[in-house]
């Protein structure tokens, strides 16, 4: 860094920093007076199992967006035209539609009716179920796309060659397709799994109690404000910033193989 | 080997690659096919390396008729070797794993059968000293000379080289076609295709001059490359060897 340089950063971090207290000031001096901490501690019970279900719910969608993603992605490169198409529109409708209205729709329309009472006399949280089923739809629709992009940018000899040494097309897959692959899709799927974390929030609206839906019923029974938000942005911090990590790593390792 | 080939063809969307080739040899070791760029040599070879499923026509190798099935041809490709011109080995495995992995998952040895022979196969060509290393660290020549490791490393009944040596500098591609050469002399049945004439006419106990997806002239080197028959070939050969 040259000695310029030095100085324009020094003035800009004191800059940013001035901005950011000042910010801090003004907030804290209208919520000052009300910010009572131990409304959250009250409620930490309740918090600690809504996190607990958002943790549940990331995890079971994570493995069934890539159940779905990897369904996906095979049947866009299935050799009958018909499924190539079929599954080509529904990508194409899920993607361009939000997940609001999947979940919505989703529940309220055509699973409720359909399975809620049989789950529900099993003994198992309908709401909860159909919730990561729709979840992992969705995000299974991007994750398709991002697998078939990587799937694709494998370059044509490799295929040939893995036929050529005696691959079935599944070891084809398995042993020399997926690897490389997965190597180039790798920041994009963790990006998406990322979104995946942060969009099981929005099942607070078939009523899923996870970690977002106890909050927000925290907040407004008693009042709360930055008691509750500070808790609940840390909470989901908490669960994306690991698979941030893991993918920066992931990738920095695979970047030195190649 | 004994190679019977009757009015192939095949098409990619409206360019006829093979237009009704017929090719007979009775019992050669080395094949070349030389020819122009864009007349079929490649596809003929891939579809005698059964990665090509021939619009018409039929081939008999050593008396065996080749299926065109899909499972028939993939245990067909297990006992044959196949290599292209550049980007066989697996970037993602080091060499002696792009040789083990076939052995282990596709003739089912033992991982550490599979290891023991890849190490010879690495030894046999003096590549030992690259066996850890992933296929970016090697030059072109290595890597091909890793490839065909890997194509012989059980020894297949027929290699088919699909110009492994086009997309070298001359230095690789000496060290390449040496390697051909003692695979060769070793008694390997191997079908080629070139652009190399001194070594094709140095190696080669049949010479096929192939054009326009039709074979224009076979025999053995010394009369292919000394008389030509047909004025297609002579007008190729006096082309390319004139410089």
């Amino acid at each position: 860094m040259t000695r310029r340089q030095l100085i324009a950063n020094v003035l800009v971090a004191l800059a940013l920093v001035a901005l950011a207290g000042w910010l801090f000031t003004v907030v804290f001096a209208m919520l000052g007076t009300r910010t009572d901490w131990s409304k959250a501690w009250e409620y930490r019970e309740t918090l600690w199992r809504g996190w607990l279900v958002t943790l549940q719910i990331s995890f079971a969608a994570l493995l069934g967006s890539i159940c779905f993603g990897l369904l996906f992605m095979l049947g866009q490169r299935s050799p009958l035209v018909v499924v190539r198409w079929t599954c080509r529109a529904f990508l194409e409708f899920v993607r361009d539609t939000p997940l609001l209205v999947h979940l919505l729709f989703g529940y309220f329309v055509i699973f409720a009716p359909l399975i809620s009472r049989p789950l529900g006399e099993q003994g198992f949280d309908d709401k909860l179920i159909i919730g990561v089923l729709l979840l992992s739809v969705f995000e299974g629709a991007y994750l398709g796309e991002i697998l078939r992009g990587g799937v694709e940018s494998i370059p044509r000899t490799q295929w040939e060659s893995a036929r050529a040494v005696g691959f079935s097309p599944f070891q084809v897959y398995r042993y020399v397709i997926f690897p490389q692959a997965l190597r180039r899709v790798l920041p994009a799927m963790a990006g998406l799994f990322v979104s995946l974390i942060k969009d099981s929030s929005l099942l607070n609206v078939i009523g899923v109690a996870e970690y977002f839906y106890n909050t927000k019923n925290f907040i407004s029974r008693s009042y709360a404000g930055l008691e509750g938000y500070v808790p609940l942005a840390l909470g989901y911090l908490i669960l994306t910033l690991p698979v941030a990590w893991l993918s920066h790593w992931l990738e920095k390792r695979f970047r030195h193989e190649t | 080997m004994k190679l019977e080939v009757t009015s192939l063809t095949k098409c990619y969307g409206k360019t006829r690659a093979l237009d009704g080739l017929s090719l007979a040899v009775e019992s050669s070791r080395v094949l070349v096919l030389i020819g122009p760029s864009g007349g079929g040599k490649s596809t003929l070879l891939r579809v005698l390396g059964g990665l090509e499923i021939p619009d018409a026509g039929t081939v008999k190798i050593n008396g065996a008729p080749l299926l065109s099935d899909a499972a028939a041809l993939q245990t067909y490709r297990r006992k044959n070797g196949f290599l292209f011109q550049q980007f066989n080995l697996f970037p993602h495995l080091t060499a002696r794993k792009n040789i083990a992995l076939p052995l282990e998952k596709v003739l089912g040895h033992s991982p550490a059968e599979a290891h023991e022979m890849a190490e010879q196969a690495l030894a046999r060509f003096s590549l030992l000293d690259h066996a850890d290393k992933l296929p970016a660290q090697l030059s072109g020549g290595q890597q091909q000379r890793v490839g065909i490791a890997r194509a012989v490393a059980r020894p297949p009944e027929i290699l088919f080289l699909d110009e492994p040596t086009s997309a070298l500098d001359p230095e690789m591609t000496a060290e390449v076609l040496e390697l051909i050469q003692e695979l060769a002399e070793a008694g390997q049945d191997i079908i080629l295709s070139t652009h190399e004439m001194g070594f094709a006419r140095a190696v080669a106990d049949q010479v096929a001059f192939v054009a326009a997806g039709k074979i224009e002239e076979v025999s053995p080197p010394a009369s292919l490359f000394g008389t030509p028959q047909s004025a297609l070939c002579q007008r190729f050969l006096s082309r390319v060897m004139r410089y």
